[in-house]
Formats: structure tokens, sequence, C-alpha cells
């Protein structure tokens, strides 16, 4: 129980970028999970890949849920990167708790399409192989292996538009 | 082999991920190094996942599990599905036992006494039922009792009657000492049946009624019978 509450709650932090949205997601697809079990089958993969599977639905339901609140967060995306590296900053309790680098790199990641958020996430936060990936997006392998590398590059991108440099 | 910008950027990931066979790291090093812009491309990319790792996992609040519980199992307890517990009742396990509730209940007031053709409500009160079944119980005892005195009695006749059964056959048994035969004799164990004896008879008749026929023939036989 508390493997899987730490392992949601990071997939839904680190798509959402914020504690208590993570929290109340987490809380959800817990709840999800529990009134549709008899829909798991083990052919389709492990309970660890239902799981997360349940997860990136409802963060994309989410994600389509909030998207009117986040037209005013887009116009603050296209403000100066200099202006974005102030508001970071005005938030110590964020900065203090993630430290500098991972809280830039979390705040590139809200900033990617969910698409390719949900692939670097899987990938590269949560270390699961293509085939669980495959099975969680529903998308074939190729599919997967594009939007990862897309991802990747469009964090990169983000990250350099933000002013952070590679040490 | 020569790659482009998009044939590298497309194949960055495999890259860095180390999943380019020897040919195909050869090609994206080469065009890497020498592309002025895929060269901060692969490097701030290399950074990026680095950051990425670096990421550590972030510990959700204590209160979380507890919220979660009560959200599942919490919920589950209040909310009374009725359609649910009536299909659980369509199971064979409570049916059997629902049937096997019911036979015992059926056994037991049967035991005490419990009239079914007639049931009436003081008996099924306690004191009823106590009397009642002690009364059982003591009538079963007595039954109980002269049955296996009954059984005792028969055993003992069957027993009996097997001993003196056995007792014939030993005597019939036994072999007896024949007499001794001598030449010429016989031990009339075998006569002649009366059959045979009114044959025997019947042959002299006739012999006589021809001795009386041919007077010749009686002379002649009676001739060679005086010498």
């Amino acid at each position: 129980m508390r493997r899987h509450t730490r392992r949601i709650f990071n997939i839904c932090y680190r798509f959402t970028g914020n504690r208590t949205e993570a929290e109340d997601l987490t809380q959800e697809v817990f709840l999800r999970v529990y009134r549709t079990l008899a829909s798991y089958r083990s052919a389709h993969g492990g309970f660890a890949t239902w799981m997360t599977s349940v997860t990136r639905n409802l963060l994309i339901d989410h994600y389509r849920r909030t998207k009117r609140d986040r037209v005013t967060d887009s116009l603050d995306d296209a403000m100066p990167v200099v202006e974005n590296k102030e508001s970071v900053a005005r938030r110590p309790d964020e900065q203090a708790l993630l430290g500098e680098l991972s809280g830039q790199v979390q705040s590139a990641l809200t900033r990617l399409s969910p698409e390719l958020r949900e692939a670097v996430i899987l990938r590269d936060l949560q270390q699961l192989e293509y085939i669980e990936i495959q099975r969680v997006l529903e998308v074939p392998e190729g599919t997967v292996k594009s939007r990862i590398n897309r991802g990747r590059i469009e964090l990169a991108r983000i990250l350099q538009q933000m002013g952070v440099r590679p040490a | 082999m020569t790659w482009t910008c998009e044939q590298t950027e497309a194949r960055l990931s495999d890259y860095l991920d180390g999943l380019l066979n020897a040919d195909e790291w050869s090609a994206f090093n080469q065009h890497v190094n020498a592309c002025a812009v895929c060269t901060p491309l692969v490097s701030s990319v290399a950074h990026t996942l680095g950051g990425l790792y670096a990421l550590e996992q972030v510990e959700p609040p204590p209160q979380l599990e507890t919220a979660i519980l009560l959200a599942t199992v919490g919920v589950a307890r209040h909310t009374f599905d009725f359609w649910g517990w009536l299909r659980n009742l369509q199971s064979p396990r409570f049916i059997y036992g629902a049937v096997s509730v019911a036979a015992t209940f059926v056994l037991l007031l049967s035991a005490t006494g419990f009239n079914w053709r007639k049931p009436k409500l003081a008996d099924l009160s306690p004191a009823t039922i106590y009397r009642r079944a002690d009364s059982n119980i003591h009538l079963f005892y007595g039954h109980s009792v002269k049955f296996v005195r009954d059984l005792r009695v028969v055993y003992e006749v069957q027993q009996a009657i097997d001993q003196n059964q056995q007792q014939n056959l030993r005597e019939e048994t036994i072999p007896q000492s024949s007499p001794k035969k001598e030449p010429g004799r016989t031990d009339n164990t075998n006569p002649s049946t009366p059959k045979q004896q009114n044959r025997a008879d019947d042959i002299s008749r006739r012999l006589e009624v021809l001795a009386c026929e041919f007077p010749i023939l009686s002379g002649s036989l009676a001739d060679r019978r005086v010498p």
C-alpha cells in the first residue's frame, strides 16, 4: 500500500507539479482502482502496470478538466524567462523541498504537452520498460520511443529557454 | 554513411540509452562532431536527462494513506448495496448453509417431540422442550438397551444352532470299516431289483409252457438231463 501510494503520488506530482493536486489525484486513483478492481486481468500486465494505466487515464482526464484554468498559466508561460525564474524564486518552500535544479526540471516538465510529459515521466522518472509504457499508453512501441525522444528534446529546449545551462 | 540532422535527432534517445549498434553509433558521432546545430542539442538533452535522473522521489504526506483508506474502505462501509447483498445470497455456499441450518433445526425440533401436524406455541416453550427431550432421551435409551439385549439372545440362539450343525456334520464325515469279502460271496449290498426278479420268473414260466407243448423236446431234454 505504502509503496504504491508513493509511486502514484510521484507520478501525479511530476505530472501536475502541485502537491495538493497530486494528493487529491492519488486518492482518486486509489478510489477508482478500488471500484474497478474486478476489471483487472493479470493477462494485461502486472498490477502495478494496470494501476499506472489507471493513473495515466485519470491524469489525462484531469488535464482536460482543468484546461480552462491553464489559459492564464499559458500567458505566464509566454512571459520572459527572467520573470519565470523570479516566479520560481517566489516559492521558497518548493525550492527548499526540491532544490534549484529539481524545481526547474519540474517546472519544465509541466510545460510539456501531456502526451510527451507522460512518456518522459514513465520512462525517465518511473524507469518503466518500453513494453510497460506501451501497455499503459496503449500506443505502438514506435510511438512510445518517438514520444520519449521528442519529450526529452522539448524538455531540453524549455530548460534552455529558462536559462538553465548544463553544468 | 552520413546522417542528416533529422536522423540524428530521431535517434538521439537511442544514442543516450545505448541502443545504437556500432555502425549507427559511428555515423551518429561523425555527424554530431561535424554539425554546429546537433552538438549543443545532444549536450543539452544529455544534461536534461541527468537532471531528470537526479530528481528524487517525493514523499507523500503521512495522512494521505489514512485518507485513501477512508475514501475506499470507509466509503464502502457506509454505502449499503442491497442488490449486491441479494446477489450474494444466491451463491451455492449460502444455499447449502441455509439448508443445513434448516435441517438441523427440524431435526432438533423433531427430537424434542414437536408435533409438525398440529404445532402449538406452547410446544416451543423451553420447559416443554426440556421435558419432551428428557422423555425422548430416556425412551431412546430404553429402546437401545432392549435392542442390544434382543441382539444378544438372537446371537446365542444362532450360536447354539451352529454348534449343533457342526457336531452332526462331524459325525457324518467319520469313515466306517467295511466287512471283508470272501471269494464267491457277496455282501448283498446290491440285491436284484424286483423288476429283474419278475423277468426271471417270466422266463421259467415260458420254459414250462414250451415243455408242455413239445413233449419230445421235453423228453430229450429230460434224457439229456438224466444220464
